[in-house]
């Protein structure tokens, strides 16, 4: 089983940029050959693109992210993507913004799915944030969780090898 | 004399000075806008419809629109285009090196980050008195070129293109869907749509093969773009005096293989464009005047002639002349200027509709005159600040973070259109073995691949309207292609010669300096002034396509671009009941000047950064 790793988000906005640091931060570490860990963060129509070519199929990618959902902030979720889309006028949309430059997690789920590049099983590793606005550091409540978000990916990608 | 309003005229020379016995030059009173029977209309018929599109999709970022539709009658009453997020990239520049602005600026737009790069490294090199070797310059104009390469199509098929698919056309005019698929396209032969019909099934979102191909398409020239840039749409590579790319022969041979794959498509694309908007003329010669207005545009040119750029401000008109974009502003279809100087001259932003202040209320005006002792009024980007003022949405009053440009105080819009149609007309293109400008078109020729070499021309139209617009942009694509193809050569011509220098060394100067980058966006004209003092920047002004595409009323009355085009509108879709108006050619309208708004708003919309449930989208209900 072949897994691919990344964390999406703007860079320097502050808790929103989470998967984008803990995706630089990944990259520097080694992991067991199933797993890839890439940038995903340079467009959903261009990562759709680069899927469907790269001579690697994937089985599983897990993600990370920010998003404001009202829980406490620092909260860490890990859940699988149910893979509901939207309808064909929400998916254009999602095509649209992807295409002008919106980078986030949700486009690049729906525009990797219609494009059919998407692996079977997605897994979202994602944090409450406590500040949006522009920054280059972590709210503390956030910076406290980076590295139990690691380990959850770690342990995410491992058990995908013992499936 | 290029000016009809501004108190500046020009003598033998071409110096420009203030008109003799004008006591305050630039002053103006604003004009009150009146909405009273407006508002009694919509109090007292049914058939008056406010029409609010908030956001208008299958735009790049903030863009709402206020119309009032007279459904009966079939004309919109009223109109407002509305930019919903503050910009601020003026206020997060200023303080900062000037050589900030190059990635800073870049951040406007995720689709043409490179061209505000560029447009600042412009600005850069006129205040550091530097310009880039030929080399430098030539791999400019490739990149851009084919950055308008992924642009163009972008629009025409997944953007604008699903205006005029199978699946609107049949719900808006069935009768319309009827004939179309009777309809032989007159250019299948090219392009392999039997009939018109299969064009707009082409067109349809997400399944159509045309809006599928698009997509693809929008691959190679990015490609092309990431071998010459290091990446794409927000390159590190471009600097004051050039780049700092490291480049071979082979770089050139990968982005001329990547361009041979886009001639036969581009074939294609320009007839295939042709044969719709000759359709739609044919079917209901009303739909001419879909999106029509004036044809009043401005545009900076670009892709500057290695030889002649040297970016100072003294000899811009020379320079200015000699870009294979050839600068210019059209006032009603007549091209009036194609010097840089009368074209910064006239420029103006006004604000009496914006959430903004009035700079000018201290009194003190920075600069009275450019560089060359020519006139400057206290609107002109070199004296304006940015001084943002949230206020309650009036339509008599403020309803937009967008300023309201105006040259020579009259409504002119931006668009690749704009710098075909300057190109064509001005006749200046340099010599080349591709393209031609006659005066009144555009004509290039463009190689054999699979299909055979074919001759275009693209022909100043008698109308300007929506299909126009689009029509232009598809021209636009063959355009830029042989524009690229051009620069190819020019970068073999000049590595055989042993010119490899892509940039010219520099130190920041202290003192005070002024710049201003006369660059182009795939949408069209883009400019950033730059005011520096002690190596700071003192004042960044950017104004781009959209700025001036989608600006409020100006302080004398005049409906923005959008407002106009969408004021101009019949309303030609079939409806029964009110409530199944959707105002397809409103939105026609608007999108055929390619609405892109990061740049003319901000780029952090807050709610476009979180995500939103990923597990229970609701993409549609906001969509």
């Amino acid at each position: 089983m072949m897994v691919l790793v990344s964390g999406i988000g703007y860079s320097n906005m502050s808790d929103m940029s989470f998967g984008r640091v803990l995706y630089g931060k990944m990259a520097e570490m080694s992991w067991p050959p199933h797993v890839h860990v890439e940038d995903l963060n340079f467009g959903p129509v261009m990562i759709y693109q680069w899927l469907e070519e790269y001579p690697v199929k994937f089985d599983r990618l897990i993600l990370v992210g920010a998003a404001k959902r009202g829980r406490e902030p620092g909260m860490l979720e890990v859940y699988a993507w149910d893979g509901r889309m939207p309808d064909e006028a929400g998916i254009q949309a999602c095509v649209g913004e992807a295409i002008t430059g919106v980078i986030s997690l949700e486009n690049l789920l729906i525009v990797c799915k219609q494009f059919g590049v998407l692996p079977e099983d997605v897994t979202i590793i994602e944090i409450e944030p406590q500040n949006e606005e522009y920054g280059l550091e972590f709210s503390p409540v956030v910076a406290a969780r980076v590295g139990e978000a690691i380990e959850l990916v770690k342990s995410e990608a491992m058990r995908a090898r013992c499936r | 004399m290029c000016f009809k309003n501004l108190p500046v005229e020009f003598d033998a020379q071409g110096n420009a000075h203030l008109k003799g016995g004008v006591v305050d030059p630039f002053a103006y009173k604003p004009r009150e806008i009146k909405r009273d029977k407006l508002e009694e209309l919509l109090a007292r018929n049914g058939h008056i419809k406010d029409v609010s599109i908030s956001p208008v999709t299958r735009v790049a970022g903030a863009l709402s629109f206020h119309a009032v539709a007279d459904l009966q009658a079939r004309k919109f009453l009223d109109a407002n285009s509305i930019a919903t997020i503050f910009r601020g990239y003026e206020v997060i520049l200023k303080g900062r090196d000037p050589r900030d602005a190059i990635y800073i600026s870049s951040r406007a737009c995720g689709v043409c980050g490179g061209v505000h790069s560029t447009a600042a490294c412009e600005a850069i090199e006129m205040a550091f008195g530097i310009s880039p070797p030929p080399l430098g310059t030539v791999l400019r104009n490739l990149a851009l070129a084919l950055d308008f390469l992924y642009d163009h199509p972008l629009h025409l098929f997944l953007l604008a293109g699903p205006d005029y698919s199978q699946v609107v056309v049949q719900a808006t005019s069935p009768a319309m869907w009827e004939k179309a698929q009777l309809t032989e396209a007159p250019n299948a032969e090219v392009h392999q749509f039997k009939t018109i019909g299969d064009i707009m099934k082409g067109l349809n979102p997400l399944s159509g093969k045309l809006y599928l191909d698009g997509l693809k398409m929008t691959r190679t020239p990015r490609e092309a773009y990431s071998v010459l840039f290091g990446k794409y749409p927000h390159p590190q590579t471009v600097v004051p005096g050039g780049m700092s790319s490291t480049v071979t022969i082979t770089d050139f041979n990968e982005t001329y293989t990547r361009l041979q794959k886009m001639i036969d498509w581009t074939k294609r694309m320009i007839l295939l464009w042709d044969d719709l908007t000759g359709f739609f003329y044919e079917y209901n010669p009303e739909y001419k005047k879909v999106g029509a207005r004036a044809a009043n545009m401005i545009d900076l040119g670009m892709w500057d002639d290695e030889n002649s750029y040297d970016a100072s401000y003294a000899r811009c008109n020379e320079w200015g002349e000699r870009r294979w974009a050839t600068p210019g502003a059209v006032i009603d279809g007549q091209l009036v200027t194609t010097k840089l100087q009368q074209i910064n001259l006239g420029l103006e932003e006004f604000v009496e509709h914006s959430y903004y202040e009035d700079w000018n209320q201290n009194g003190k005006q920075r600069y009275m005159t450019d560089p060359m002792g020519a006139p400057l009024s206290p609107n002109h980007p070199w004296n304006k600040e940015t001084l943002p003022k949230p206020s309650k949405e009036s339509w008599k009053d403020r309803y937009t973070w967008d300023t309201a440009p105006r040259w020579d105080r009259q409504v002119v819009e931006a668009g690749c259109y704009a710098r075909i149609w300057t190109t064509a007309a001005a006749g200046l293109m340099p010599k080349n073995d591709f393209m031609e400008a006659t005066g009144h078109s555009l004509k290039f020729h463009m190689p054999k691949t699979m299909l055979r070499e074919m001759n275009f021309e693209w022909k100043i139209p008698p109308v300007w309207n929506a299909f126009e617009r689009n029509r232009a942009r598809a021209y636009c694509m063959g355009y830029n292609l042989m524009i690229a193809y051009t620069m190819v050569l020019k970068a073999f011509d000049l590595l055989r010669r042993g010119e490899d220098k892509v940039s010219t060394k520099f130190e920041v100067p202290m003192g005070e300096r002024i710049g201003v980058g006369f660059w182009g966006a795939g949408r069209g004209y883009l400019s950033h002034h730059l005011v520096l003092d002690k190596g700071a920047i003192v004042n960044y002004q950017i104004v781009t396509p959209s700025t001036f595409n989608a600006s409020p009323k100006d302080p004398f009355g005049n409906p923005g671009p959008y407002e106009e085009a969408v004021l101009n509108t019949p309303i030609l879709e079939d409806f029964d009941k009110h409530s199944d108006f959707t105002g397809v050619d409103m939105l026609r309208a608007i999108r055929s000047f390619d609405p892109c708004m990061p740049c003319t708003t901000h780029i952090y919309g807050g709610e476009r950064e979180i995500v939103r449930e990923v597990n229970t989208c609701a993409c549609s209900a906001e969509g």
